[in-house]
């Protein structure tokens, strides 16, 4: 069959042809300038570092990329159904599931793209306006309980947060695909974020079992980092195993709906 | 052409047994219909009388209840990818991607199917007429302007089959002759099997070879649109417009003449006609006009629907 690749780079054209998509990048671009500079001009005890900035800008700015994906997903798949062209998109050689897949991966793609840039732009700029720091671990660096070196502990808590975004993405794709209302999946997936994070934190509270097996109480694994039990004795590898499987519920729903359903918009 | 595999004689494609229930209706029912190549079938019939749906089912945007569309021999239940290799088609209206150029789109949908080359792209815009304006995004076309990238990209890949439907939507006259004059040259000189739909009568009669007539999802007939030249040699009504009807009338009393408004109405063939006005003007009754009144497949759609409204 011809080269999968080539429906990716289709994905990524739509992606990147819009204006929106270099007002994301650059909003970001602005957050990590302005949070960076103003951290060094009101640096009066000298407390600041490389670290502990990257660590602020990743801390409140993550859940930008998050949101900024949950849109761009929703525009993916509702928005192809609501503008008509899903109908010249599905009337080529090509399975309703490797169009979905293409439409998945390019979407990934987009947050780790983004991620790399918030990573690299506040990495360097800090760099040059705080220095590299003697902190030898993450530890002296920031205070967390973990001794990785400062660099390599900033990359778990990356990757960690780039698993709690994909599963917020994959949710809204999923919504998205579901309700064929871009809005919607929006609004959906945020309301669900935001009201899991809150409700789980009282819920946590609760002691019955089946409060561990809540999605919103595993999406912040970078908590695991700083050491190795949290509340409900819950565990890195019990989170882990309970985002496989509301990840694999989430993508057979996708799949099975968008492949079963007649288009008749 | 390389990958038409039937034989000439073979149809494109054959719907057979084709049937769509929803809830508890049955939007079509049972259509059974062959698509031969190099000809322009038309597929007419009132809204609502399942047009639309049985082209989505024949490209597979919606799944069929019963029955099976084959597409040069593939199954589109079970071959989807092979059967929809050789389609081009633009379902309802021709939506495209605005925010990107008319080549971008082109560009896009020709990453879908191997062996589009830019040189094909260039091709098929200039074919269309939209080389001026191609690389302006989609939001600044008009109407007819998508329309005509529309059908860029659904003959971009040398499709053997074009499913167009409801194509003069929103075309200006100038632009609905264009569009007939260039189907029937692709059906007659690339031999591709065109089907069109619509509710326009008198658009169909002047575009296609012949149509189908649908109404309320049944197939109800099938026939085929006679030329000018080719009504001329069978027998018809004849009007003879003059000045002096009654006497007209009298004269032409072997022809069983009928006495009109304008003049006297016949039955004749082409030579007939011709004696018939020399008659007439050797009796000194002017002749203003002849003309042929055939019935129009407007009337027979008419009489075939029960005079359901059309439009």
């Amino acid at each position: 069959m011809y080269n999968f690749l080539q429906l990716v780079r289709n994905e990524n054209m739509k992606i990147y042809r819009r204006i929106g998509t270099w007002i994301m990048f650059a909003i970001i671009l602005v957050i990590v300038v302005v949070v960076s500079i103003l951290s060094k001009v009101f640096d009066d005890n000298g407390t600041g570092s490389l670290w502990s900035v990257m660590n602020n800008i990743e801390s409140f700015t993550y859940l930008l990329i998050t949101i900024f994906t949950v849109v761009v997903s929703a525009e993916s798949v509702a928005g192809e159904f609501s503008s008509g062209t899903i109908k010249l998109l599905l009337i080529r050689p090509w399975s309703r599931s490797k169009i979905l897949l293409s439409k998945y991966i390019a979407l990934l793609q987009f947050a780790l793209t983004l991620s790399i840039v918030m990573l690299i732009s506040s990495f360097v700029l800090n760099l040059v306006l705080f220095g590299y720091g003697d902190a030898k671990t993450a530890n002296e660096a920031l205070g967390v309980a973990n001794n990785s070196g400062p660099f390599s502990y900033m990359l778990q808590v990356y990757v960690l947060d780039y698993i709690g975004l994909i599963m917020i993405v994959t949710l809204s794709f999923m919504l998205s695909t579901l309700f064929r209302s871009g809005g919607l999946a929006i609004g959906l997936s945020m309301f669900i974020y935001f009201f899991g994070i809150i409700a789980s934190g009282l819920l946590s509270m609760l002691d019955y079992a089946w409060v561990d097996y809540l999605l919103f109480l595993h999406l912040n694994l970078k908590q695991y980092l700083g050491s190795e039990e949290i509340t409900h004795n819950l565990t890195m590898g019990f989170s882990l195993s309970v985002l496989v499987g509301y990840y694999l519920l989430f993508v057979a729903i996708t799949w099975y709906v968008f492949n079963r359903r007649d288009v008749a918009t | 052409m390389a990958y038409v595999t039937v034989s000439d004689e073979q149809p494109i494609v054959r719907l057979q047994q084709v049937t769509k229930v929803i809830g508890r209706r049955t939007i079509i029912d049972g259509l059974t219909l062959d698509i031969p190549p190099a000809e322009v079938l038309g597929f007419l019939g009132p809204n609502g009388s399942g047009k639309t749906t049985t082209i989505r089912m024949m490209v597979g945007l919606m799944r069929m209840t019963k029955g099976d569309v084959l597409i040069g021999g593939h199954s589109v239940r079970d071959e989807y990818e092979k059967a929809i290799r050789h389609v081009g088609a633009i379902v309802e209206n021709p939506e495209m991607y605005k925010y990107m150029t008319g080549f971008q789109n082109l560009l896009h949908f020709s990453r879908m199917v191997p062996g589009i080359t830019t040189q094909r792209i260039d091709e098929v815009v200039q074919l269309v007429g939209l080389k001026e304006r191609i690389h302006d995004k989609v939001k600044t076309y008009s109407l007819g302007m998508r329309q005509r990238l529309g059908v860029a990209q659904a003959i971009m890949h040398k499709p053997s089959l074009l499913i167009l439907d409801e194509p003069t939507n929103g075309l200006d006259p100038a632009g609905i002759r264009e569009l007939r004059d260039y189907l029937r040259k692709l059906a007659k000189e690339e031999g591709i099997a065109v089907f069109v739909s619509s509710h326009l009568l008198s658009e169909m009669e002047l575009m296609c070879d012949r149509v189908a007539i649908i109404q309320a999802g049944k197939l109800i007939d099938v026939r085929i649109i006679q030329s000018a030249a080719q009504l001329a040699d069978t027998t018809g009504s004849v009007l003879f417009e003059v000045d002096r009807p009654d006497d007209a009338v009298a004269l032409l009393a072997k022809h069983e003449a009928a006495r009109m408004d304008e003049g006297a109405l016949v039955r004749a063939d082409r030579e007939t006609v011709a004696r018939i006005n020399a008659e007439l003007v050797g009796a000194g009754i002017q002749v203003y006009g002849i003309r042929v009144l055939n019935k129009s497949l407007e009337d027979q759609f008419l009489e075939m629907t029960g005079g359901s409204p059309l439009v």
